[in-house]
């Protein structure tokens, strides 16, 4: 499509003038950067939670059409692979009737595990079940737009859960939707402990979709396979919520060792979390956010 | 370009992260949709345009998965001058240059958020990651075919396949 005039085709195509106009925008960008990165202190931006407000709509009704084109394209593809599955549910079953025994007697030593750890899998003040409707990884930022907002009783800094371990926390709140950070987030941290020893120590995302357990001393006695779970030191998240578990453990600076740890939720296979019940120091700040002058 | 079509432009790039995002195959088709959107305008060649709907995209894309407004309006910004500056002083055109210049422009733009986000927030800088290139792959490959479906002559080849059906 070309401008109608040719004083405008001039314009429209001179870099210099392009120039000037990216510079004016670069210059407002490290502006407003500036003042975002002073005023935050770890909570969203008020122009953020307006745009995630306005989203909200948006973001529901596109997400309820992605689900439903999802389920779409998964029953198709269950429907050609129905045959192949059949035959292979058939091979599994007899496997499944001569692993029952071991099972068995597997879930007994389970149980007693689980009853050791103390109650470590059930997960503490469940308020309900959310939505994910996209999710970003980028620069070593892993964040989720979560559909449930303040009107669902989400306040910044609310942790976010599944079945398997713990996810992350809500950083940012709208009306209907939130946007919240992964554990996996190169910026994100939260207190640990070693169930096995006790040892308390901090789990950073390394932004690469590991985490590390920082602050271990050179003589703990931490193994590969420990369970990692929230301390409940951090005043973000409760006590006793898996995260993951060891994966190596190495030699790292003088007084610490260099621990990896798998998380224990699947976070590549999000689509719905449990929202957990926010700390009380999370629920002051968020009354405080709310009471004080913008 | 219209500023009508820009913001379609946009909507639609919006619409197609929360479509993806919501989707549980989202890993498959990594798009950075805003970026394809800010390539569209850059491809016609006006540096103001291409721009300002850098910034623009970039705002959005900050506002949903950002920690802080205008990492990515900022390099989006400076890639649509970039784009369109390739667009107008190199010869340009075929879908694997259009998309070999995306999974650049991708990998720059991961790059710029994550020495920005270095500085403004102390965050450690995370670049050229499995997941970053895969992104910056898919990108290339949706530039390079929305290219190529866009050059296609789809009036001849509707045509000829009538004809053919007539015989």
């Amino acid at each position: 499509m070309r401008p109608h005039n040719a004083r405008v085709e001039i314009a429209a195509v001179n870099p210099r003038r392009g120039g000037a106009v990216l510079a004016t925008v670069l210059v407002a960008c490290v502006l407003l950067l500036s003042a975002q990165a002073q005023a935050r202190g770890g909570r969203g931006t008020v122009l953020q939670s307006w745009i995630l407000s306005l989203s909200a709509p948006v973001a529901a009704a596109v997400g309820s059409v992605s689900h439903g084109a999802s389920d779409a394209v998964g029953s198709m593809l269950a429907l050609f692979r129905v045959r192949e599955e059949n035959a292979r549910l058939r091979r599994e079953l007899d496997e499944r009737e001569r692993e029952l025994f071991r099972l068995r007697a597997e879930a007994l030593q389970g149980a007693e595990d689980r009853r050791l750890l103390g109650g470590g899998s059930a997960l503490p003040g469940v308020l309900g079940s959310v939505p994910i409707l996209l999710v970003e990884g980028r620069a070593g930022a892993h964040s989720v737009l979560i559909g449930a907002g303040s009107a669902d009783g989400v306040v910044p800094g609310s942790p976010l859960a599944v079945p398997a371990g713990l996810v992350g926390r809500v950083v940012t709140v709208g009306r209907g939707v939130s946007r919240a950070q992964l554990l996996l987030d190169a910026s994100a941290a939260a207190g640990a402990r070693i169930a096995r020893t006790g040892e308390l120590g901090v789990v950073r995302g390394d932004g690469h979709g590991a985490l590390v357990l920082n602050n271990i001393a050179t003589t703990s006695s931490v193994a590969r396979g420990d369970l990692v779970e929230s301390a409940g030191i951090d005043g973000i998240y409760p006590r006793g919520v898996p995260i993951g578990r060891v994966a190596s453990v190495s030699r790292g600076s003088k007084l610490f060792l260099e621990v990896r740890v798998t998380p224990s939720a699947e976070f590549s296979r999000l689509t719905d979390v449990l929202l957990l019940a926010p700390s009380l120091a999370a629920k002051e700040g968020a009354e405080a956010g709310r009471s004080a002058p913008r | 370009m219209k500023v009508s079509r820009i913001a379609l432009l946009l909507a639609a790039a919006a619409v197609l992260e929360f479509f993806v995002g919501r989707s549980p195959y989202r890993a498959f088709v990594p798009v950075d949709w805003f970026l394809l959107g800010t390539a569209a305008v850059a491809r016609s060649g006006d540096f103001v345009r291409a721009v300002l709907t850098g910034a623009a995209a970039g705002s959005l894309e900050d506002a949903l998965s950002q920690p802080l407004i205008g990492l990515n309006a900022f390099a989006k910004a400076v890639i649509g001058y970039a784009l369109t500056l390739v667009s107008v002083r190199v010869v340009f055109g075929g879908a694997l240059a259009v998309g070999g210049a995306l999974f650049v422009a991708s990998l720059a733009n991961e790059a710029i958020v994550a020495l920005l986000a270095a500085l403004l927030a102390q965050s450690p800088v995370v670049i050229f990651t499995r997941d970053a290139l895969w992104r910056a792959a898919a990108t290339g490959i949706a530039g390079g075919a929305l290219e190529s479906a866009w050059n296609f002559p789809w009036r001849d080849w509707w045509q000829r396949r009538r004809l053919r059906r007539l015989r």
